[in-house]
C-alpha cells in the first residue's frame, strides 16, 4: 500500500470524498442486485418466457388452435369492445403475476440458503460487503425489482399483444375483437400499479419471513416454512381450541383486499349494453377506492415486522458459524 | 503501525470441546507467517477469529480494529481464501471480475485480467466448468488484484497437484508480496513451503506452543544426527525429540549451543517440518 498522499484537509476534500463514498455504495448495491439475477436466472427468464408465450398466442394460428369469432363479434358494439379491451389488459397480466409469485417464493427461500449449501458464503464474506447490505439487496430484488419489472414486462406484453391483434384485424385475418381505448388502458394500468404498491407494502412481512427462513434453516427451507405454520395451527386448535394463527395468516393473505370493497364496486357497476346487462369495467375502476388501504394501521405495522425479520436475517448471516 | 495482528488470551469453546485455550501472539507487517498445527489444533478457529467470522473471548486487534465489531471496515484491508471449493459453481469468470470490481474499491481489474491471461481460463466459462486447479487460479487472480494489507490463506492449495501448488506460491511471492503486506498461511504441506515463511506459529490443543522468526529458529534449535552409542550421551543433554533414521538417531535440542553437541555427531539446522513433529510429539516418540 502506498503511503497516504498529501490530502489537504478541508471542506472541498471532505465533500468530494463524501460524494465518492455514496457513489461507491450505490455501485456496490447495484452490483449486489445484478448478482442475484446471475445466480437466479429464473427471475428474468420466467417473465420473458411468459411474455413470449402470450405473444405467440396472438400470432396467426391455423387448425385446431384457430378461434373463430366471426359470428360472435357481430353483435358486439363499440361499448362492448372497449370493455373487452380493458378486460384483456387485465387478463393478459394475470399469467405474469401468477408466475412471478411462484418464482419469487422459490427465490426467497433459496437466496440465503444456497450460499451456505454450496459453501460459497466464505467467498462472499471475504469481500467488503456487510451482511446488512447483502440481505437488503435480496429483499430489494424480491420486494421491488421483480414485482416492478413484472409490471413493466406485463405492460409491454399487453401493448404488443394488442398491436399484433389489431394488425391482424387490419389485414382481415381476425375479427376486430377489441377497440383501442387509451383512457381504459391508463385506468387499468394505474389501478394495477396501485395494487402492486399495496401488495408490496402488505406482503413485505411475508417476503421478509421467507428471507429469514432462508437464512436460518440448516436444510429443507420449504419444509420449514410449510410445517411451522401448519403445526402451530394444529397445536393451537388441539390445545386451546382457538385459531388465531390461522386467522392471522389468512388476514395477512387477504385482509387488505377486503378493505377495498371490490365486490361492492363490481355489483354497483352493472350497465346495460344493447339487450344484455354486463359489468362495466371502466365504471368498476372509478368506484374502487384505494385510500382505505393506506390508512390501514396493519399495513404499516407489517412493515415494522418486515424490518425486524430482515434485521434478524442479517444478524444470523453475520454471526452464524457453521461453515 | 507495524503490528498487523495482536492477539491476547483468545478463548473459544464449541459446546463441550475447547477449541482455543489461551492463545496470544503478534504478527508484524511485511511478514509471511506459517500457522502450523495438527488437525483440530485450533488453526481455523484462530483464522476465523481474525476474519470476524466467529465469536470468541479475549482481546484481538487486526490492523488496529476489532474483527467482532468492525468487520465491515476491516474487510477493506483484509483478503482471504478459505478453501478451494468456495467459488460458487454458477458464477462466470467475467461475472466474478464484475462483482469484485463492483464491491471492492481497491480491486485492480486489469491486474486480475493480466493474471488470467497467463492461464487457460476463459472469460465466459462458469466455475463449474473449470478444473479444481483453475478455480484456485481464478480465486488467486481475484485476490491478488486487491490491494490489501493482510492476506489470510487457509489450506489454499488443498487437493491440488504439485504443479498448481508450486505455481500458486510462486505467484504469491513474486507478484504480490512486499514489505507493506502481510500473509498468514495455514497448510498441511509444511515441507513444500517452509522456505516461504519468515515466521512460524505452532499451535496445538488450542495453545501456541512456538512463536518465532525463521532466523530465530536456526539460532535456537539444533538437530544432531548421532550413532546409537553417541546418542546415549546426547540424551543426557535433554533432547526435545528423537527419532531413528536409517540406524542413526536424529535428535532435536532446544536452546543448546551447537558447540556443546559438535563432538557427539553431525550438526544440522532442523527443518520446520522436523521441528513441527518434535514440538507436537515431544519426547514420547
Amino acid at each position: 500500500m502506498s503511503t497516504p498522499t498529501a490530502v489537504a484537509p478541508g471542506d472541498s476534500a471532505s465533500a468530494t470524498s463524501a460524494g465518492t463514498a455514496s457513489g461507491l455504495r450505490l455501485r456496490m448495491f447495484s452490483t449486489l442486485v445484478r448478482r442475484e439475477f446471475w445466480e437466479h436466472r429464473s427471475l428474468w427468464m420466467a417473465p420473458l418466457a411468459v411474455a413470449g408465450l402470450l405473444l405467440v398466442c396472438a400470432l396467426p394460428t391455423h387448425g385446431a388452435f384457430q378461434i373463430n369469432l366471426d359470428d360472435g363479434v357481430q353483435w358486439l358494439d363499440p361499448g362492448h369492445k372497449a370493455i373487452l379491451f380493458a378486460l384483456a389488459q387485465w387478463g393478459l397480466s394475470v399469467p405474469h403475476y401468477l408466475v412471478m409469485i411462484i418464482v419469487l417464493n422459490f427465490y426467497l427461500l433459496d437466496c440465503l440458503y444456497a450460499e451456505r449449501k454450496d459453501r460459497s458464503i466464505l467467498f462472499w464474506k471475504s469481500l467488503p460487503v456487510s451482511d446488512g447490505a447483502t440481505v437488503a439487496s435480496k429483499l430489494f430484488v424480491g420486494l421491488i425489482v421483480v414485482p416492478v419489472g413484472t409490471f413493466v414486462i406485463a405492460l409491454v406484453t399487453n401493448l404488443l399483444f394488442t398491436a399484433i391483434w389489431n394488425l391482424r384485424a387490419v389485414f382481415g385475418h381476425s375479427p376486430e375483437l377489441v377497440l383501442w381505448d387509451t383512457v381504459a388502458l391508463l385506468k387499468v394500468e394505474i389501478l394495477m400499479l396501485l395494487g402492486l404498491v399495496i401488495s408490496i407494502l402488505w406482503y413485505a412481512p411475508l417476503v421478509a419471513a421467507l428471507l429469514l427462513a432462508s437464512a436460518w434453516a440448516r436444510r429443507n427451507v420449504l419444509l420449514w416454512v410449510t410445517l411451522v405454520p401448519l403445526v402451530a395451527i394444529i397445536v393451537e386448535r388441539l390445545a386451546f381450541g382457538t385459531h388465531y394463527v390461522a386467522g392471522l395468516l389468512e388476514y395477512r393473505m387477504n385482509g387488505i383486499w377486503e378493505r377495498l370493497h371490490i365486490e361492492a364496486a363490481v355489483l354497483g357497476s352493472m350497465t346495460s349494453v344493447g339487450p344484455s346487462e354486463v359489468v362495466s369495467l371502466p365504471r368498476v375502476l372509478d368506484r374502487i377506492n384505494i385510500g382505505p388501504a393506506f390508512t390501514n394501521i396493519d399495513l404499516w405495522l407489517g412493515l415494522v415486522v418486515a424490518g425486524a425479520f430482515t434485521y434478524a436475517a442479517a444478524r444470523i448471516r453475520r454471526y452464524r458459524d457453521d461453515s | 503501525m507495524t503490528q498487523v495482528i495482536e492477539a491476547r488470551g483468545l478463548k473459544k469453546s464449541y459446546r463441550a470441546t475447547r477449541a482455543l485455550e489461551d492463545v496470544s501472539f503478534t504478527v508484524e507487517a511485511g511478514r509471511i507467517v506459517g500457522l502450523i498445527g495438527p488437525n483440530g489444533a485450533g488453526k481455523t478457529t484462530v483464522l476465523k477469529a481474525i476474519l470476524g467470522l466467529t465469536r470468541f473471548e479475549g482481546e484481538l486487534r487486526v490492523l488496529g480494529r476489532d474483527p467482532r465489531s468492525q468487520r465491515n471496515e476491516l474487510m477493506h484491508d483484509v483478503c482471504f481464501i478459505a478453501d478451494v471449493a468456495v467459488l460458487p459453481r454458477w458464477l462466470r469468470v467475467s461475472q466474478a471480475l464484475d462483482f469484485v470490481a463492483g464491491v471492492h474499491p481497491r480491486f485492480d481489474r486489469a491486474r486480475a485480467e493480466g493474471f488470467l491471461r497467463k492461464t487457460d481460463i476463459r472469460m465466459k466459462s462458469r466455475v463449474r466448468e473449470l478444473s479444481k486447479g483453475m478455480v484456485t487460479q481464478l480465486h488467486l487472480a481475484l485476490i491478488l488484484a486487491i490491494d490489501a494489507r493482510l492476506l489470510v490463506l487457509d489450506e489454499p492449495t488443498l487437493g491440488l497437484d504439485l504443479l498448481y501448488r508450486r505455481q500458486f506460491y510462486d505467484t504469491l511471492l513474486n507478484d504480490y508480496f512486499d514489505k507493506e503486506r502481510t500473509i498468514l498461511v495455514t497448510t498441511h504441506q509444511v515441507e513444500e513451503i517452509e522456505n516461504l515463511f519468515t515466521d512460524v506459529l505452532f499451535i496445538n490443543h488450542g495453545r501456541v506452543v512456538l512463536e518465532s522468526t525463521v532466523e530465530g529458529l536456526a539460532g535456537r534449535f539444533v538437530q544432531l544426527v548421532a550413532t546409537p552409542e553417541q546418542a546415549a550421551r546426547a540424551r543426557e543433554l535433554q533432547p526435545l525429540h528423537e527419532r531413528e533414521v536409517f540406524g542413526r538417531i536424529a535428535m532435536i535440542f532446544d536452546g543448546r549451543p551447537a558447540s556443546d553437541l559438535a563432538s557427539l555427531g553431525e550438526i544440522r539446522t532442523p527443518s520446520i517440518a522436523d521441528l513441527f513433529v518434535a514440538k507436537m510429539q515431544g519426547v514420547a516418540a
